[in-house]
């Protein structure tokens, strides 16, 4: 009798058909069990419901083949409504179930290797237990037959060595005790995250790096770094709990207790566990290389493609044991149609080691060779150098690694240290993307290298008697014996121009991409006139419009009016205290500024403002980037409003007064005599501050500030370019360069004229 | 007795020629049968200058001396030409210093106390306190220039103009009230190249935007053929035109002075010498110096430059009526710098030098190299131009991108928003020069810091307006590519390459003109 005939007439619930399983199942019942209706549990997503993922899900390829003409349905709806009855629900919450179920198979699960413990309690195995008790209640007191297929994992086995049987994962585990524990981890380290030390230690963190940008900017970060931490924290203590118990990680470690949890009800319920192995394209069906999504091995094998995989901690005899998801298929139908006997549930190994095993090292090379044949085309540099890898171990690999990031870590110390340029930023560009792959390799070799040096052989008895006992043409259509596949065939034919197909789309448009953005790098889009709505331009003064900075201009003016001994007396001063000064400035600006400006104390005020008229002003617009203040005029000629938002004195801006319609600056306090007092008369407009001025400047004066611009070059001005909708990051520092970065702001490079002189002072050694 | 100037031939005994190129020169061997223009020696200067000015001052030409014109209670307005001559500036004391200084003592005598003196500046930018103390000399500045009454010219100040009149061809004549006003104006000229003087001083240098604009156009410069041949200047007829309106209002007492080609001294002294001629000595400081130009960093090497000061002699001075003034001077300035040449040929090469009237203390930007070069250089002839109809012309320049943000904020502009639109001097002034002219931020900067005024770099893109009009080709050596693309030249790398890209115009053997200068030169070309 063909497995048709046998699920004839049946209804199978399927959970996780979403899924990449669960897809491929629901396409082999509709296509090959003609008489089996489908019920799936659909978690609704946004404003999706179930049924309205469901049909999107029909309209993929696939499933096109199933509906329209020359097919007994005449759309997708009508596929959906013969034989697809679609159940809203979640499992961490399972609907009631249909009363009329005769088998459940149960794909839905956290997939992921390292979710949080509680997630993977909640799915792997309080989900799994109370599908269990819905599928009991559905039976309503009588002894209806419903046979559960569990989908498990070959990697229950853990920590396990050499051959594996069909049989429960031995261990003594009690998963009450573990899921509750767990489940507890949750409130426990939420709670740890929140105590006072833990805080401050964030908050300290975060101030580091954003105290000079104000408070709320590092309090969105403190937070920030907590949750994250809390998420990490969870990660980790799953990882943890599954290694003292003999697992890998919490994945295989929840799945071991989740088959516990079956065992428990094999009592009420016929039960089989199919355990996959590591489930990749289909080797026929849906068609050859189908896959949906990354799973395992796809990352790894991309960023081998790209070079970006110099060594990997495996085994090169270690076997890895890939499946084609349409085997797995295969054996989830013909399990499916078997009838275990009640208490006595049955296991079965889908994988391949056993009988037709691939070591690491044949996977290497197939797909070194794959790769050797269809490189990446990755821009004008041709195909990239593929990594040759010489398998020196875990420990090795591990210890390069740290090195790399011991490395990156000192270099990213220098470069957010050292002044601004434009090698800098570049440096910091190049650094920023040797990141990414070390937390790309760190985190794939944190998760692998458990699997890529396992010693298992899963045995697969159970699952070649159910293939050979497949009649007729059953066998083509359910095959679930890998000894058949060509792994070479498989690597280089199917499965890698498979995954690398939607990537080598992406680069085309990648490239497109990268050559415009090139193109217009470092060029400013043309400012529109504003007809319907108020638009304001903010720029910052110093290392924005010119290249200055607080201390220097603080000398211009006192400078001059000085005699020589007293100038050098002053320059002493100001260079004594320079270490104190800048550690001030990279914690908090607007100390740093009432320090400076403490010393104008006894100044004239008017006299300042002479000194600026007459000496500096020549020196200030000398030092003008051309580029800066043509950009000013645009603005101005584009009917916007200008704005220059400085922590500079107020006399020193006095040269740039016709270009901006206001100056924020900050303004001396002076006596009745007209002499600076040394403090000013509000606090200096820094960081948020500047955010807020304009904030409430826009408030009140009715300005669109989504269309208005702004212009920094520091970390400490990024609440203020975040207020508005066009910002630009002017020659940035390396934090702001990657905040500009990350948010896809535009970055120009505006230059003081190379004839100005860092160390011509005017009305001092200039005449 | 100095000796003129000649056309050497370049034959296998020549040895490699000096070539300026910016900040720096080059030790080029050109061609087999190039011409090389050499410009006269310095003329022995005049023994007492003082005699000299004081004979001029009291023997004027086709006027009354001096102290006949002054009397107690009138209104005297001294104004003199401005830092961009000469060039490179003059060591100290200024001929100006010298001239103002006779000028106020009889002014003193004669119990005038109404005096003001003025920089005649027109758009270039003001000068510092510094650079007219340099000008007028310590004693001028500290009695003049703190109560206000040594100033520059402020071609914006509407209320500080005074309109005289249209010329027969409608031309506004609008200049200095105050200059307008007075019962005599005094100017003091150095008659640097054969442009200046004459009418330009008055009618240009305390002129307006208004009246400027009538002969400081593309069609006007286009005309004068050339410019340092007033007689065939368009610009310098309408300068003549607006001189007789203004003398019919005003008394003006022109003193003009005349110098020698003594240009460097000291260790620079080979840079006026003929190459064959250069002594152990001159070698020794010739590659003294080309080895520290090249070690040195590129701010040093400016400030090398910026700090030559020429020590000049005078060759004349003349004073009384303006034209007849004139034609003596015109004399002098011939006899230093003509030199005759005999036809013209297809390639002319020229090497521009560190300086231009507009970047004194300051850099020579793009603009002003391609102005020095084929707006002075290209216009240094009489008669004809060096170079034929549709030749090429070789120019030796870095051309870096560089510009003075203080002194040339309209430039860089200019070059970032006009020149990458057109190059075509006409379309150019039809689209961009009134906008450039009227912007607030340049006529703030012109008035009140020290920049060019927002319509200077048109003027200057006009000044070669002849010289795009009459070339063929125009190729930089040594250029930085950018800048020279963007003002529509093509860059080489060597002479070889820009012979190469202009030969299929000119041919694999045109005849080539090399004009020697510095020292100033004017090519009477027959």
């Amino acid at each position: 009798m063909s497995l048709a005939d046998k699920l004839k007439d049946k209804k199978v619930l399927v959970t996780g058909v979403t899924g990449f399983v669960g897809e491929a199942l629901l396409h082999r019942i509709i296509g090959e069990l003609p008489g089996t209706t489908v019920a799936a549990i659909i978690r609704p997503k946004g404003s999706l419901s179930g049924a309205d993922r469901m049909a999107q899900m029909l309209r993929k390829d696939i499933f096109k083949p199933f509906y329209g003409e020359g097919t007994q349905y005449a759309d997708a709806e009508a596929l959906c409504a013969a034989r697809i009855h679609v159940i809203d629900g979640d499992l961490s919450d399972v609907p009631e179930l249909p009363t009329d179920l005769d088998i459940v198979v149960h794909c839905a699960g956290d997939v992921s290797f390292d979710p949080p413990i509680h997630e993977a309690f909640t799915t792997n195995v309080l989900g799994t237990k109370s599908l269990l008790e819905r599928i009991d209640e559905s039976r309503q007191g009588t002894d209806r037959r419903i046979h559960y297929v569990h989908i498990s994992t070959a990697y229950t086995a853990g920590r396990r060595r050499g051959a594996i049987p069909e049989a429960p994962v031995e261990h003594a585990v009690d998963w009450r005790t573990e899921a509750e524990a767990g489940m507890a981890m949750k409130a426990r380290i939420e709670e740890q995250s929140r105590s006072a030390p833990m805080l401050a230690r964030f908050r300290k963190e975060a101030e580091k790096l954003h105290r000079r940008a104000g408070h709320l900017t590092a309090a969105a970060d403190t937070e920030r770094r907590r949750t994250e931490w809390v998420a990490k924290k969870l990660v980790e203590t799953g990882t943890e709990r599954a290694r003292s118990l003999g697992w890998t990680d919490c994945y295989t470690f929840t799945k071991a207790l989740g088959e516990r949890v079956v065992e428990e009800f094999a009592g009420k319920l016929p039960t089989s566990i199919v355990r996959p192995a590591i489930i990749e394209s289909a080797l026929q069906s849906p068609h050859p290389g189908w896959i949906e999504g990354f799973k395992m091995a796809e990352p790894l094998i991309l960023a081998y493609g790209r070079g970006e995989l110099p060594e990997f901690p495996a085994s090169p005899d270690s076997v890895v044991e890939i499946i084609p998801v349409d085997h797995v298929v295969g054996a989830i139908c013909a399990v499916m149609a078997t009838e275990p006997e009640l208490s006595k549930p049955e296991y079965y190994h889908v994988s391949s080691g056993a009988r037709n095993p691939l070591t690491f090292e044949q996977l290497y090379a197939g797909v070194r060779a794959y790769f050797s044949k269809h490189p990446f085309d990755l821009g004008e540099r041709g195909a990239v150098r593929l990594p040759v890898w010489k398998f020196p171990g875990g420990d090795s690999v591990e210890s390069m690694l740290r090195y790399g990031e011991k490395a990156h870590k000192i270099a990213d110390k220098i470069i957010t240290t050292v002044p601004r340029s434009e090698r800098v930023r570049k440096y910091a560009r190049e650094l920023d993307v040797q990141k990414r792959r070390l937390d790309f390799l760190r985190r794939y070799m944190d998760l692998y290298s458990e699997y890529a040096q396992a010693e298992l052989q899963f045995i697969d008895d159970n699952v070649l008697a159910l293939h050979n006992a497949l009649e007729g043409d059953d066998r083509e259509k359910f095959w679930c014996d890998t000894s058949i596949v060509d792994w070479q065939y498989y690597l280089q034919e199917l499965h890698c121009p498979s995954v690398t197909e939607s990537m080598r789309r992406l680069d085309v448009v990648r490239k497109k991409r990268n050559k415009a953005l090139a193109e217009s790098a470092g060029v400013l889009k043309k400012v529109e006139p504003s007809s319907e709505s108020k638009v304001i331009a903010a720029f910052d003064m110093d290392g924005t419009l010119l290249s200055s900075n607080v201390i220097e201009t603080y000398l211009w003016m006192r400078l001059p009016e000085l005699d020589g001994p007293q100038r050098v007396g002053e320059i002493g001063a100001m260079l004594r205290k320079l270490p104190k000064l800048i550690a001030a400035e990279r914690k908090d600006r607007g100390t740093f500024l009432r320090t400076i400006y403490r010393r104008y104390a006894g100044a004239d005020l008017e006299e300042l403002n002479q000194i600026v008229d007459e000496i500096l002003a020549e020196h200030v617009l000398e030092r003008l980037s051309g580029a800066a203040v043509r950009r000013i005029r645009e603005h101005r000629a584009a009917g916007h409003k200008t704005i220059l938002i400085t922590g500079a004195v107020r006399p020193l801006t006095r040269p740039l007064e016709p270009l901006f319609d206001e100056i924020v600056a900050a303004e001396l306090a002076v006596d009745d005599r007209g002499r600076c007092t040394g403090f000013l008369s509000g606090p200096p407009l820094v960081g948020e501050s500047r955010a807020a001025w304009i904030k409430h400047h826009a408030r009140t004066t009715n300005i669109d500030l989504s269309k208005s611009y702004a212009y920094a070059d520091s970390h400490s001005d990024l609440p203020m370019l975040e207020t508005v909708g066009n910002p630009v990051a002017v020659s940035p520092d390396v934090s702001l360069f990657r905040a500009a970065r990350a948010a896809r702001w535009q970055i120009v490079d505006w230059k003081t004229p190379s004839t100005s002189s860092r160390l011509e002072l005017p009305g001092v050694n200039v005449r | 007795m100095s000796r003129p100037g000649f056309v050497l031939e370049v034959d296998d005994r020549t040895p490699p020629l000096l070539v300026h190129n910016g900040e720096g020169f080059l030790l080029e061997r050109f061609p087999l049968g190039t011409r090389v223009v050499y410009p006269p020696e310095a003329l022995p200067p005049v023994r007492d200058v003082d005699e000299a000015i004081q004979n001029a001052l009291l023997n004027p030409i086709e006027s009354e001396p001096l102290p006949e014109l002054l009397r107690a209670g009138m209104r005297l307005t001294i104004a003199f030409d401005d830092i961009s001559i000469p060039l490179p500036p003059m060591k100290k004391p200024d001929i100006r210093q010298r001239i103002i200084e006779a000028v106020l003592e009889l002014a003193a005598q004669a119990g005038v106390d109404d005096v003001e003196l003025i920089s005649a500046n027109a758009l270039h930018r003001r000068l510092t306190p510094n650079e007219l103390r340099d000008i007028v000399g310590e004693r001028v500045f500290r009695s003049f220039f703190p109560d206000g009454k040594l100033y520059n010219f402020d071609a914006e100040d509407s209320a500080n103009l005074t309109h005289l009149g249209q010329t027969r061809h409608g031309e506004d004549v609008e200049i200095s009230k105050r200059a307008a006003e007075s019962d005599l104006l005094v100017y003091v000229n150095v008659n640097l190249v054969a442009m200046d003087g004459g009418h330009k001083s008055t009618s240009i240098g305390l002129a307006s935007y208004k009246s400027l604009k009538h002969h400081h156009n593309s069609h006007t410069m286009i005309h004068s053929r050339s410019f340092m041949d007033h007689k065939r200047s368009k610009m310098h007829e309408s300068a003549w035109r607006m001189g007789e309106i203004l003398t019919q209002h005003v008394k003006v007492f022109q003193i003009e002075t005349t110098l020698n080609n003594d240009i460097f001294g000291g260790p620079l002294e080979f840079l006026q010498k003929r190459e064959w001629e250069w002594s152990i000595k001159d070698q020794a400081s010739m590659l003294g110096t080309k080895r520290a130009l090249a070690a040195a960093p590129a701010k040093l090497r400016h400030k090398i430059f910026t700090d030559v000061r020429s020590n000049y002699g005078l060759t004349g001075v003349h004073a009384g009526k303006i034209e007849p003034v004139h034609d003596k001077t015109l004399e002098n300035v011939h006899r230093q710098h003509l030199v005759e040449v005999q036809g013209q040929s297809d390639v002319a090469i020229m090497g521009v030098p560190f300086i231009g009237p507009y970047n004194v203390n300051s850099v020579m930007n793009p603009i002003l190299a391609a102005c020095m070069g084929l707006g002075y250089y290209f216009n240094s002839y009489r008669g004809n131009p060096i170079v034929r109809k549709d030749g090429a012309v070789i120019l030796y320049h870095p051309v870096d991108y560089e510009f003075s943000q203080l002194h040339h904020p309209s430039y860089v502009d200019f070059f970032e928003e006009v020149l990458a639109e057109s190059t075509d001097p006409a379309t150019i002034e039809a689209k961009f020069e009134k906008q450039y002219a009227e912007d607030p931020w340049y006529i703030h900067l012109y008035r009140t810091s020290y920049a060019y005024h927002g319509v200077h770099p048109f003027y200057m893109w006009y000044w070669i307006s002849h010289a795009l009009d009459h070339c063929g080709d125009i190729v930089w050596v040594g250029a930085n590519r950018k800048t020279v693309e963007r003002m529509g030249f093509r860059s080489a790398s060597t002479l070889q390459d820009a012979l190469e890209m202009v030969s299929h115009s000119v041919g694999r053997s045109p005849s080539i003109t090399y004009l020697h200068n510095p020292p100033h030169l004017l090519a009477d070309v027959r």
